[in-house]
């Protein structure tokens, strides 16, 4: 670990640990600089705290010294010192526990405050990135830089005042020490370098264990989920111990992993108690001869032990404030990613718009996902104004894409597309509802009346069922409301989109959940209601198709054929086969003569 | 107070009870505990060995060097053992603890494996889950942190309390009545700070829920424009969660520094009273100097121990939730005697079956979902289950396949009732075809050959040629070694369902149970898996609960049920004919496949 590379390399080494040390400061140095005051003002308080420390160290030898001494051996001690001794303890306890308060109150304020600021910025930045920014990105890596990441980044700051007062505490008690007796001073000083270094390579190497560790409970609760997930196929296949004996494997792993921390814990733990102690034991001897010169007292011996006591858990602190810098530079940089990079061009501002009688113009229009990947093929075509045109096509052929570029979300990468003026509203295939009520859901942002949301609802037939729910349009949907099936959340989503009263209402296969009859009743509803408005749908059910006085057929990224249906059904081959494909089921079977 | 009592009962049959089920934990415990008492007593060695040094090393007449160096080396000597034996301790019980918590784990998922389905619903999934993880993971941080507490820390503030006790009783008194209250202090910070950071917490998930809205939903928020109000709405999310981890922070802050407080106080008070009493009371200085070193010993583990008692409390109650788990009784239990089902094509008789959902004491009235059904069904023969949402159907085929039990009435297969068919048996003989089928994040050859472990290869080519598949594995990137991705997730709903009936073809049962989907796959993924079907259900007898009323069609027979009663039993042709229930869903399907309007 620390050798290999490190020693074929060394210069190499030397340096990437110079620079690591300085990301650490800037990466300190940028967070501050959010919300500095706070964070200072926890600084002053571990700094009182550090010299309450040595403090009540004083205050022990002068007690010893002046008051248990004089009281208990010689038999004397005047009243006042007794109550100056007792006064002091007493305000150096109060005085160093408020510097504690201080400092824990305000490295908190500062801690979540810099995290609140910067979730702010993340979030900021991910809604003004268009979409084709986030399709290149998987979204549970998104949603992580404006959370845990963020959090990471700034875990570096708590333990940060603590690790300054420990610094400075380190240093006074030396200067202290030294100060009392110089040989006694510099025993108990040369043992702080050992005490730092065994914590730090302690951190070091349990971390390795923790991170182990808690790599196998990832992996033991994503499988965990998997194996509960598919019970069903368990079951129908009785693998239900197969399965068990699978996961206990990743278990064991686990176990293994924790049970190597505790083994090295155990050992840390008693060399890092032990040291001090015997230490202590150590200056024991020495301050006897020490005393017997006459060098010093015996409450300056006293204070001396007590002092190095006072230290023990402090600098087992050091190595944990250490433990945290490589993940919280690991998060910064991710945030900083997000943070730093430009925001993309959004691409409905391309759009233009469409000439008169017109709903949609596609006009040579091609995208591609990735090079020689290519999605749509020199498209053009357009839509009449308030006309139903069904875009019909196999699987990947770009239908989606298509309605995408329509809506502004992507870029075409060459052609020119324009859209009537007006609201487009888009209902995706895969509805997006928000952990919201029923209503902020069709709302979404916008400001309707309780009729119009209504209306948009009896529109997609939900009327039922929204009638239905505990609260009706305040109902919670999502994880910790009522669960919607997909149907239904299919018309929520489609609700949203009427309830705008869209000039150009573009749906993906948007009621392919819907049983057929229902289907077709939403699809004339809509038509009713939107008599002035242009509708693009992609379906792959007849009875909608049907509906529609257009089709534009698309076969391997270009536009094969449009006309009515009809018209296709004779003249194009392929749309015909595709189409007895969808009748297939009901065509081969045709009832016989009983 | 009483319930208080009963709490603490509660809580220590709930511990008493996780032994058992995790013996390793009781193996050695006496050793251990004896263990940790020599360690603890390795922690007081530095007070008594300065109070040693005060009085009778540092005398008046002058300084024995000599003695104290002796001292020191017997102290050294204890110091040493002490720490052996402590280290001895901790491993043994960080060894045990984990044994424990693996056994445990196991036993859980195993348990949790066997429930019965209808404890599987997706609601409760994620408290499963939690049950194996979360939950052990309270009683992990139990083990490393307050376990180790109660251990040493016990040990240790009564070796304390004993030393303090033998240098002069009344100030030990003093000290224990002045040091005392910081428990109650501590005791009362720590409710406020619990309940407060369960609001953070609480803050903190819903931040996560926000931002992941904001993610997921990136391209509904832009289509409509929603994106500035929907950040808005996550930032006040965020600004709640800061406001709840500083008010949880500034009442932590007073936690450790009262032990100061009281530290200080306990250290004046002893000085004073000792100093005013003199050396009447046998006091030496020592001894003073000694119980102010002592004082500190005793206050450390006062303030943990507070912590402790909440850590404590909370492993508990991810124990008892543990334990319910373990209550809980598992699915359909196995028979005691297991009788062989015979030999070729099984046939199904449903008698008088009536089955209504548990619905765990929320309601008294658990509406009946199946009611009286009644059915004879010839081996070899193709059934369609007709009926729409609600019916009965699904949970009719759940029935068949021994997912539930009904509650009244029986059904046999080949003459046996499921009841007494072994649990392999009837996996073997009877497979499942679920209506959104599940495949694990691995490759399509692992998810056929979970169908029966150990096929070939070839095995699994040859069930893919079987069903007439071979031209659909050609289109995938890596053939039998194409990766599904999560939950399938790499391939279409159709071809999810595509492996799955190749996977129960793989196992080859003599009953197939379809439970067919019902989104809308593209033509020709859906005319294969047409295809695939017939070949599947070749010389089975299969039950599909149809949505597709051309599966109806195909079928030899026709079982049409509504609110949970069967109201038509015959072939397509003559329900058609009868102009009954089965007729108008037929016309209303036809009518809405066709483009002739």
């Amino acid at each position: 670990m620390l050798g290999g590379s490190s020693t074929a390399l060394p210069d190499r080494g030397t340096r990437s640990r110079t620079n690591r040390w300085r990301s650490a400061a800037r990466l300190v140095r940028d967070l501050v600089r959010i919300h500095p005051q706070p964070f200072f003002i926890a600084v002053g308080g571990a700094a009182v705290f550090a010299l309450c420390t040595v403090g009540s160290s004083v205050v022990l030898r002068w007690v010893i010294d002046h008051v248990i001494d004089p009281r208990l051996r010689q038999g004397h001690v005047a009243l006042g010192t007794v109550f100056t001794g007792l006064a002091f303890v007493i305000a150096v306890g109060i005085i160093r526990a408020s510097g504690v308060v201080v400092r824990r109150t305000w490295a908190g304020r500062a801690h979540y405050r810099i995290a609140e600021t910067l979730s702010g910025q993340v979030i900021d930045r991910l809604v003004e990135q268009p979409v084709t920014w986030h399709q290149r990105r998987p979204s549970g890596d998104l949603a992580a830089r404006a959370g845990v990441d963020v959090d990471a980044a700034v875990d570096v700051l708590s333990p940060l005042p603590y690790a300054t007062s420990v610094v400075l505490l380190v240093l006074l008690s030396s200067i202290w020490l030294l100060i009392i007796d110089l040989p006694l001073g510099l025993l108990a000083v040369a043992v702080f370098p050992l005490l730092i270094s065994i914590n730090v390579v302690y951190q070091h190497r349990v971390d390795k264990h923790y991170t182990d560790a808690q790599s196998h409970l990832g992996d033991l609760s994503a499988a965990v989920h998997e194996s509960f997930e598919g019970v069903q196929v368990v079951k129908a296949f009785g693998a239900e111990s197969r399965e068990t004996a699978r996961l206990s494997v990743i278990a064991g792993r686990l176990r293994d992993a924790r049970t190597s921390a505790v083994v090295l814990k155990a050992t840390f733990d008693s060399v890092l108690d032990a040291v001090p102690a015997l230490t202590n034991v150590g200056l024991l001897v020495a301050g006897a001869v020490r005393i017997r010169s006459g060098a010093i007292t015996i409450g300056e011996l006293a204070s001396m032990i007590y002092m190095f006591t006072l230290l023990v858990f402090p600098l087992r602190l050091i190595g944990f404030a250490l433990s945290a810098l490589p993940h919280s530079l690991a998060g910064w940089t991710r945030v900083r990613e997000v943070l730093d990079e430009a925001v993309e061009p959004d691409p409905a501002a391309d759009l233009g718009v469409a000439a008169d009688h017109h709903g949609v113009s596609f006009t040579h229009v091609s995208y591609q996902f990735e090079p020689d990947r290519p999605v749509l093929v020199d498209i053009t075509f357009d839509v009449p104004s308030r006309s139903t045109v069904a875009l019909v096509g196999t699987t990947g052929s770009g239908k989606t894409t298509l309605l995408r570029l329509a809506a502004g979300l992507i870029g075409a990468d060459s052609g020119r597309i324009a859209v009537t003026p007006g609201t487009t509203a888009i209902v995706l295939q895969e509805a997006f509802l928000l952990g919201a009520s029923l209503r902020e859901n069709i709302a979404f942002a916008g400001q309707f009346s309780d009729d119009e949301i209504w209306s948009a609802i009896e529109s997609c037939e939900g009327r039922d069922f929204v009638e239905d729910l505990p609260r009706g349009l305040d109902t919670e949907v999502g994880e910790r409301g009522v669960s919607l099936s997909g149907g239904q959340r299919q018309r929520v989503a489609l609700a949203r989109a009427l309830v705008r009263r869209p000039a150009l209402l573009l749906l993906d296969d948007t009621t392919s959940a819907l049983d057929p009859a229902t289907e077709a009743r939403v699809v004339a509803n809509l038509r009713a209601l939107l008599s002035e408005s242009t509708v693009l749908i992609v379906t792959s059910r007849p009875s909608t198709i049907a509906l529609a006085d257009h089709v534009v057929f698309l076969n391997d990224s270009r536009i094969e054929a449009t006309g009515t249906h009809n018209e296709l059904v004779e003249s194009n081959e392929t749309y015909r086969s595709i189409m007895e494909a969808f009748e297939h089921d009901r065509t081969t079977v045709e009832p016989g003569p009983i | 107070m009483d319930t208080e009592l009963a709490g603490r009962l509660g809580s220590a049959r709930i511990l008493s009870r996780g032994v058992q089920q995790a013996p390793t934990l009781r193996q050695g415990f006496g050793l251990t505990l004896v263990l940790a008492i020599i360690g603890a007593a390795g922690r007081v060695v530095i007070p008594i060995t300065v109070q040693q040094a005060i009085d009778h090393g540092f005398t008046k007449a002058g300084v024995r060097v000599g003695f104290v160096a002796t001292l020191g080396a017997i102290a050294s000597g204890a110091i040493i053992t002490g720490t052996i034996a402590q280290r001895a301790a901790v491993l043994r019980l960080g060894r045990r603890s984990e044994g424990a918590l693996y056994e445990l784990r196991v036993r859980v998922i195993s348990h949790i494996h066997l429930l019965s389905i209808a404890d599987h619903s997706e609601e409760r999934r994620g408290a499963l889950v939690s049950r194996v993880t979360a939950d052990v993971e309270t009683l992990a941080e139990f083990f490393s942190w307050g376990g180790l507490a109660w251990l040493l820390d016990g040990a240790l503030m009564l070796l304390v309390a004993a030393v303090m006790l033998s240098y002069d009783w009344l100030l030990a008194i003093i000290a224990f009545a002045v040091a005392m209250p910081l428990a109650w202090v501590l005791r009362a910070v720590q409710g406020h700070l619990g309940a407060a950071y369960d609001k953070a917490r609480t803050c903190n998930a819903e931040l996560l829920g926000s931002v992941t809205e904001v993610v997921t939903g990136a391209e509904t928020l832009r289509a409509y424009h929603a994106g500035a109000v929907m950040a808005q709405r996550s930032k006040e999310v965020a600004k709640e969660r800061g406001d709840a981890f500083v008010r949880a922070g500034t009442i932590g802050a007073f936690l450790f520094p009262s032990g100061e407080v009281f530290g200080a106080l306990t250290v004046a008070a002893v000085v004073g009273v000792g100093v005013a009493r003199g050396t009447a009371g046998g006091l030496t200085a020592g001894a003073l100097v000694g119980f102010v070193f002592l004082t500190y010993r005793f206050l450390e583990p006062i303030a943990e121990f507070t912590e402790v008692l909440d850590q404590t409390q909370t492993a508990v109650a991810g124990l008892r939730r543990l334990l319910g788990i373990l209550d809980l009784p598992v699915g359909p239990p196995p028979p005691a005697n297991p009788r062989a089902l015979p030999e070729g094509p099984l046939s199904i008789q449903i008698s008088e079956v009536t089955f209504s959902y548990r619905t765990r004491g929320e309601t008294d009235d658990d509406e009946p979902v199946l009611i009286g059904v009644d059915a004879i069904i010839p081996a070899g023969q193709q059934v369609a289950l007709v009926g729409s949402t609600g019916s009965g159907k699904t949970t009719l085929g759940r029935l068949l396949a021994r997912f539930a039990d009904p509650g009244g009435g029986q059904i046999r297969l080949g003459g046996v009732p499921l009841t007494h068919v072994s649990n392999d048996e009837l996996r073997q003989r009877l497979v499942v075809v679920a209506q959104e089928p599940f495949l694990f994040d691995d490759t399509i050859a692992a998810n056929l050959g979970f169908a029966r472990p150990g096929s070939s290869l070839a095995d699994l080519q040859a069930a893919v040629s079987a069903l007439d598949l071979d031209e659909w594995l050609a289109t995938m990137p890596d053939g039998l070694q194409t990766g599904v991705g999560e939950r399938g997730s790499q391939l279409s709903a159709g071809e999810r369902q595509l492996v799955a009936l190749i996977r129960a073809s793989v196992a080859d049962p003599d009953v197939l149970i379809l439970d067919e989907a019902t989104s809308s796959v593209d033509a020709l993924t859906e005319v294969r898996m047409a295809h695939a079907l017939e070949r599947l259900a070749e010389g089975r007898t299969t039950i599909a609960i149809a949505h597709r009323l051309s599966t109806a069609m195909r079928a030899d027979r026709v079982l049409v049920l509504e609110h949970g009663r069967l109201i038509e039993d015959g072939p397509h042709d003559k329900l058609v004919a009868a102009g009954g229930r089965y007729a108008e869903l037929f016309a209303a399907w036809v009518s809405s496949t066709s483009t002739e309007t």
